[in-house]
């Protein structure tokens, strides 16, 4: 036998096919070029450079694994349409003679040659793309452009692994059909309806399942980043649970539709319904992967677009005066009225210098301490809380306290209290007891909550929510706690002394005085340390940071949705030219041409809401995660939030709409076309 | 009036580069009266499947005209073909043409769906048609479950519940056993006897030897054509055989 001669027929075979492996073969070029982006991203050291950018390549990292395994489930459902139409042809070789051990070298080469060519031009792209993207970003932040291409090596190397496992198992899979399979069975594989799954309800009652695991995890996650390894499992969690069920879901849709005699065996839902149902477990597969992309294009725009454009937001609740400064002081005896009096003296001293006179100032003196709310105590115990759990996160509070005059001095009110009553804020949650106390330390009865708080910005960038406790008298109020010591023997309470003001001066003068204060501050160390921020100088990392996720957001939701409309596309023009011998038919029978576009419209009614249903179901259930991420970046606008989500949804669904039709009126062109006599 | 008439028919292929013309039919001229079980015999490439799609308006002759009740079908509008051959045409092919999609029932319920009739209809019309050919037992199967006579019963079925003016059957032995064969031809003598028009395109004397009237084609012309009378069908096969005997040593025309 020569040498080239399975090569030849693995070749011809593909050539001969090529209206089924053009579509097959973009697919697996879109999906190596995908995940060789996010890994590229990943190991990329501008990212790294970006601040924050300690996660993101983390995040990356895990995002290019669901991109491998989403890709794996994607193909192989592709992969199996493939070979119902190539069974046939090796059907054929099998009965003139070729052994199956035969047919495994044909599949082989091709196998390789479909690796080879998405592997290179999917990679090649992949780094021209990234290139693109990498230029837009540096391009963003202003910075010197270098127009060499570059690849990451071990982008390259972790994507061609990857993928050489994917076409492997691929290959596996289609040597498995052929050897089990007569070759009578192989000849007629092709017109043999997909039978749809005996046990259907057990696929969906464990995609429902795993679904709502998933959605209980993404719920109750407390820090999304230091619990990256359960957020992730969530995330797979969801991309099985959708597959299952979307594929047990069509099923269920189809068959309730055809039991339904008056809509069924109606003119324009007749040909669309049995043909889902015909191969609904590749819809099923095709629609999952849609509503995948899509959930994860919306998580992205709307989380990075909300941060974007609540920049301002953000930044003014992180920094609520031009100038904040919190000073930390080594024990209660150090929030004395003469040490803070001299202090704010050298402040105003500093200030003075400038010719800025602090406008808007609110300062309070506060002692926090954190402990575990349990019910309506809080313990406090070193051991106890820092054996917190990333579950019990919840529980963990930061509490200030707060004297009343201090209050009532920033607040502008006259309220009073008696002794051991308090008066309490919380900035995330709620609480709703009625009494508050710390185990070794005092009980507080709760006279009033306060419903807003001139609140400190660095609580708002704790992940742990803060409470703030308003009590007549300051150094009493800790009495217990101020004995009790962490690990190192510090004691565990913080008595801080928070000062803040406005300059009413331009951006130059304010930033030229924060740094001078700095300077004091330094080298003042009367105290344990301090934070001095400036809005104004912190206003260009904001953006720097918000800017560069954005893109990044807006970067990755392209590579998705060129994905989805991959799929798209692969699902119309391969449904086509299934259908396109049944369409001959049926003109022969008597359907017009509107019937046929009228009957593609019903399909399109159909099938067009469920992934976009899905993808906002998830959506929903991952908003209170994305909260806490956002949360993170002092982003607390929940209006906002909604406000970008919802128009990300809108916005997707236009684009989806628009990519169906076009892709619908290839579908329409291929089916209505007739053959050559 | 005769239902099917069909005067100096004519269809003319050209390559696709305008090259090479081919004469498929050149000059055919024949009449279908109501109620006739007509076949057409013929070799291959003697002009029958052409002369099919003429028929059933799903290409244009190049001259002549086909028309059935009177209506000239080339006044059809190419839209309204569709509709034309649901509402008027019943088909039978040689290669069954069900979709794989459709159980058999949902096959021969096909033409009517796309008439917009409703389903209560559908199921008063198809019992009894399902029960004289014998398939109401594989209604809920699909075409690949069942043999290629069943197939082709159900594919019958869905020809006759328009209750068409004229079925038209392109080889419909073609792809059968000589047992599903004999089925086929009784049940289509059946239906003959109870009014309906068939014209059957053929090129087995078997079948043709089944109908009341045999044309038989030659380099796209009807070269000749043989009543039954009062023959039995084996008489008619006879004289069918010796027919195209003639026509294929080259006998010269009567």
């Amino acid at each position: 036998m020569k040498p080239m001669f399975y090569p030849r027929l693995a070749l011809d075979g593909m050539r001969k096919n090529k209206r089924m492996y053009l579509p097959y073969l973009f697919t697996c070029i879109g999906m190596v070029m995908m995940h060789y982006i996010i890994t590229f991203l990943e190991y990329n050291p501008a990212l790294a450079g970006m601040p924050g950018g300690a996660v993101i390549p983390e995040i990356l990292g895990l995002g290019g694994m669901v991109i491998a395994v989403f890709a794996a489930i994607f193909l192989f459902y592709t992969n199996s349409f493939l070979m119902r139409r190539r069974k046939k042809e090796f059907g054929l070789y099998h009965i003139l003679g070729m052994g199956k051990r035969n047919i495994g070298f044909i599949l082989c080469w091709e196998s390789l040659m479909i690796a080879a060519v998405s592997l290179t031009v999917g990679l090649m792209s992949g780094i021209i793309f990234s290139k693109l993207a990498e230029l837009g970003l540096i391009h963003m932040v202003q910075g010197t452009v270098d127009y060499t291409l570059t690849a990451a090596p071990e982008a390259v190397k972790m994507t061609l692994f990857r993928f050489a496992v994917i076409f492997l198992l691929l290959f596996l899979n289609g040597v498995r059909q052929v050897r089990f399979s007569s070759a009578v069975a192989l000849l007629k594989s092709e017109s043999v309806g997909e039978r749809p799954p005996k046990q259907n309800w057990i696929g969906g009652v464990l995609g429902i399942l795993l679904l709502g695991v998933a959605y209980y995890l993404a719920v109750t996650i407390e820090n999304p980043l230091a619990a990256l390894s359960v957020f992730f499992l969530a995330v797979l969690l969801v991309i099985a649970g959708s597959y299952l069920v979307m594929i047990s879901g069509s099923v269920m849709i189809c068959r309730i539709l055809q039991r339904n005699k008056k809509y069924y065996y109606r003119a324009n839902h007749f040909v669309s319904v049995s043909s889902m149902v015909y191969r609904m477990r590749r819809n099923g597969a095709g629609l999952a992967s849609i509503c995948i992309l899509a959930t994860m294009v919306l998580v992205m725009i709307s989380s990075t677009s909300c941060l974007y454009f609540g920049g301002e937001d953000s930044l003014y609740s992180r920094y609520p005066r031009e100038i904040n400064i919190d000073v930390f002081l080594q024990d209660t005896a150090a929030l004395s009225t003469e040490r803070i009096n001299a202090l704010q003296a050298d402040i105003l001293e500093v200030a003075g210098r400038h010719g800025v006179t602090p406008e808007d100032v609110y300062q309070y003196r506060s002692i926090s301490v954190a402990g575990m709310l349990d019910g309506e105590t809080v313990e406090t115990d070193v051991t106890k809380v820092s054996a917190a759990d990333l579950f019990s996160m919840a529980d963990l509070h930061q509490f200030y306290f707060i004297s009343l005059s201090d209050y009532n001095a920033a607040a502008g009110t006259e309220e009073t209290l008696a002794d051991g009553e308090a008066m309490l804020y919380i900035n995330r949650g709620g609480y709703e007891g009625d009494t508050l106390s710390f185990r070794n330390g005092q009980s507080f009865h709760i006279t009033k909550r306060l419903s807003a708080f001139p609140v400190n910005g660095l609580t708002q960038m704790d992940i742990v929510s803060a409470v703030m406790l308003v009590v007549p008298d300051l150094a009493k109020s800790v009495t217990g706690l101020d004995a009790l010591a962490d690990y190192n023997g510090d004691p565990i309470i913080t008595p801080q002394w928070t000062y803040c003001f406005d300059t009413g001066a331009d951006e130059d003068t304010e930033i030229a005085l924060w740094r001078d204060l700095t300077d004091m501050l330094d080298k003042d160390s009367g105290y344990r340390h301090y934070n001095c921020d400036c809005r104004d100088f912190e206003r260009q990392d904001y953006y720097g940071l918000f800017g560069g996720l954005f893109y990044l957001g807006i970067l990755l939701s392209i590579v998705f949705l060129i994905a989805a409309v991959l799929i798209i596309y692969y699902k119309q023009i391969s449904e086509g030219y299934e259908d396109q011998a049944r369409f001959e038919i049926m003109q022969k029978v008597g359907m017009t041409g509107r019937e046929i576009r009228k009957s593609i419209n019903s399909q399109l009614l159909t099938v067009f809401f469920l992934p976009l249903l899905l993808a906002a179901c998830h959506l929903a259930f991952a908003f209170p995660m994305i909260r806490k991420l956002l949360l993170m970046f002092n982003l607390n606008n929940v209006a906002l939030f909604a406000v970008t989500t919802v128009i990300s949804v809108v916005v997707f669904s236009l684009f989806y709409m628009l990519v169906y039709r076009i892709t619908s009126n290839a579908y329409y062109h291929i089916v209505s076309s007739r053959k050559e006599p | 009036m005769s239902m099917l008439e069909v005067a100096g028919l004519k269809k003319v292929y050209s390559t696709r580069f305008g090259g090479n013309q081919v004469e498929a039919l050149r000059n055919v001229t024949f009449t279908v009266e109501e109620g006739e079980y007509a076949a057409i015999m013929g070799e291959s490439g003697s002009g029958k499947t052409t002369l099919l799609n003429l028929l059933a308006a799903l290409d244009r002759p190049t001259g002549g005209s086909v028309k059935l009740d009177g209506r000239d079908l080339s006044e059809v509008r190419e839209a309204a073909a569709a509709a034309f051959r649901r509402d008027h045409l019943g088909f039978v092919f040689q290669e069954f043409n069900l979709l794989d999609t459709f159980t058999l029932e949902d096959n021969i319920y096909l033409p009517l769906v796309l008439a917009g009739k409703p389903y209560r209809e559908m199921q008063k019309r198809l019992k009894p048609i399902a029960e004289e050919l014998g398939i109401a037992g594989l209604l809920k199967k699909y075409p690949y479950e069942v043999s290629g006579g069943q197939t082709q019963r159900a594919a019958v079925a869905r020809a006759i519940i328009t209750e068409p003016r004229l079925i038209l059957a392109d080889e419909p032995t073609g792809a059968l056993d000589s047992r599903s064969t004999d089925e086929l031809l009784r049940l289509f003598a059946k239906i003959n006897a109870r009014g309906q028009t068939i014209l059957m395109v053929t090129h087995s004397v078997k079948a043709a030897s089944a109908a009341n009237r045999v044309l038989f084609m030659k380099d796209g012309e009807v070269f000749h054509q043989l009543y039954r009378g009062k023959d039995t069908d084996e008489e008619l096969y006879q004289k069918i055989s010796d027919t195209l005997t003639l026509l294929a040593t080259g006998g010269d025309r009567r």
